[in-house]
């Protein structure tokens, strides 16, 4: 790997942190979003309400950074990968020298670096307003699950980016992320649910995005059924979004 | 080595129509060369076989001596296409450096704003910028890696008189530094003023081969034109030696001639009846038209 490529990978993933900042909806959806839904449901829950075992704004705060990161992952994420297909900036970019690994892997970095700072600043929310006091394994480990499990959003993303409409990726991004967090709990835990509505979640990734941090904060051992499910879409996803790009780029 | 570009009976079928028709063509190292044809005649395709963005159906092509798509060869060109739109939520200077990044012997910031004239818009986002500031920043973007080949698809498509003249000026002074320039354009004046060598194609096929003057000289002579009164008719004036072609507007009448010195004596010898005469020589428009054989609409 010469250093070229190395610059060019680093230019490439500081472009795309830049691109994500200022985009507007993305700031709104997954960090102001987040912020205020989970403001507004401890407010109104109550205090000393528990779920599963677990203080509400305990677990809230696990839901709500979830639903963050999937929401970064998913949509704004689509939304890039589609806009440089559609606007033909792709197809310049395969004429420059810039190999398509350090494509991938820039966008993936950045991503990741983003995901991290969603993770960060739910947390300081949670720990300074809200004065949660988790052990610091607690912090740790559900931080990390939900930064790891925001790889497996990223190729659901990469799926719905192959499409080369910019708005129609948009709306079907939307509608994914926002259907995939309700049912799958994140906005109303899974408790309150009827046992059919409780089986779709328990398929559901962002489900078990959340279960990982939901029982890191009870204590409980890590769920390795809840694992394999999420390692299972990224593999499906990931074989399915570069079969497609591979063809499309086939000419 | 002195090829730039070298391509070997290179054919392109697209959904079971020839865009590409056998084409074989080298360009040397230091020409500026267009290739001009009108819509649909495989321009683009053949742009798009050199830079490897696509495969041939059968033939080859060639590169710098090498494979278009080996990142070595990719340092050393740049390219400038259609249909690419500015990325969003990036600043003009920000997209400039991304891409002088991905190069190994980039040119200065400052180098490429001034050749691409848009030193006042380097802090603003590209995707503010005007149609032609827009392409301007393609241009940019093309020269970034300060390419020994760089390509220019349609370049100054929704470009002001004022910022075409400039970009003249700048291709002219990478030719002059030995670069090689590979250019499409429908603007035959274009062609005419920039390039040392123009190939015509159509059809996937190339129609003629040359520098512009050899292919206006190939072509056609030159046109003699006058409003004819009531008693010119159309037989009389194919009767006269040395006429090759008469077309007619209105009563204004169109001669074309390999002489039109020994034409003119001629109607004036015979007493034709004529107003508004007028003489020109036939530019690489009506060259391109024969070529083609189709009117175009300039």
């Amino acid at each position: 790997m010469s250093a070229t490529t190395i610059r060019a990978t680093i230019g490439q993933c500081k472009a795309e942190l830049l691109r994500t900042i200022r985009n507007r909806r993305f700031v709104i959806f997954s960090v102001i979003m987040p912020v205020i839904f989970y403001f507004i449901f401890t407010e109104t829950v109550g205090g000393d309400q528990q779920v599963g075992g677990v203080d509400w704004k305990d677990y809230y705060l696990m839901s709500m950074t979830v639903y963050g990161v999937v929401g970064a992952s998913l949509t704004s994420f689509a939304q890039r990968l589609s806009k440089e297909r559609t606007e033909g900036w792709l197809s310049l970019l395969r004429i420059t020298p810039l190999p398509s690994w350090s494509y991938v892997v820039s966008k993936v970095m950045a991503q990741g670096l983003i995901n991290l700072c969603i993770i960060l600043i739910m947390f300081l929310v949670g720990g300074i307003v809200k004065h949660i006091d988790l052990s610091a394994g607690a912090w740790f480990t559900s931080g990390l699950f939900i930064w790891l499990g925001g790889f497996a959003f990223m190729s659901i993303g990469a799926l719905i980016g192959s499409i080369k409409n910019a708005d129609f990726v948009q709306v079907l991004s939307m509608i994914i992320y926002m259907g995939m967090s309700i049912l799958g709990g994140l906005w109303f835990p899974t408790e309150t649910m009827s046992s059919t509505m409780r089986n779709i979640a328990h398929v559901l990734p962002t489900y078990r995005l959340g279960q990982g941090a939901w029982d890191a904060v009870a204590g409980a051992s890590v769920n390795w059924n809840g694992v394999l499910i999420l390692v299972g879409y990224v593999v499906v996803f990931l074989v399915l979004s570069s079969y497609v790009m591979r063809k499309q780029e086939a000419v | 080595m002195n090829t730039a570009i070298e391509l070997n009976n290179v054919s392109k079928v697209y959904k079971g129509k020839k865009a590409v028709d056998n084409l074989s063509l080298k360009v040397e190292k230091g020409t500026v060369f267009a290739l001009l044809g009108p819509n649909g005649a495989g321009k683009t395709t053949t742009i798009s076989l050199i830079l490897g963005m696509r495969q041939p159906t059968s033939g080859n092509v060639k590169l710098l001596g090498g494979d278009p798509k080996d990142i070595g060869i990719r340092n050393r060109i740049g390219a400038m296409l259609q249909d690419v739109n500015v990325i969003d939520s990036l600043k003009v200077a920000e997209t400039i450096n991304l891409f002088r990044s991905y190069y190994t012997k980039p040119q200065s910031l400052e180098q490429l704003l001034r050749i691409s004239g848009l030193e006042n818009e380097k802090d603003k986002m590209a995707s503010s910028l005007s149609g032609g500031q827009q392409r301007r920043l393609g241009f940019a973007l093309a020269a970034a890696g300060d390419p020994e080949v760089i390509f220019l698809d349609e370049p100054t498509v929704g470009m002001d008189v004022t910022s075409r003249q400039m970009f003249w000026e700048t291709i002219r002074a990478m030719a002059d530094r030995g670069r090689t320039v590979v250019l499409t354009t429908h603007y035959l004046e274009e062609a005419d003023n920039l390039a040392d060598r123009v190939v015509v194609i159509n059809e996937g096929r190339i129609v003629a081969d040359g520098t512009p003057s050899q292919i206006k000289a190939e072509t056609t002579g030159r046109i003699i034109s006058f409003t004819a009164g009531a008693s010119v008719t159309d037989d009389m004036l194919h009767k006269l030696p040395g006429v090759k072609k008469v077309e007619w507007n209105g009563r204004r009448a169109r001669l074309h001639s390999g002489d039109t010195d020994r034409l003119i004596r001629l109607l004036i010898e015979q007493r034709f009846d004529m107003r508004d005469i007028e003489i020109q020589s036939g530019g690489l428009d009506d060259a391109f038209q024969a070529l083609v054989g189709q009117k175009g609409d300039q």
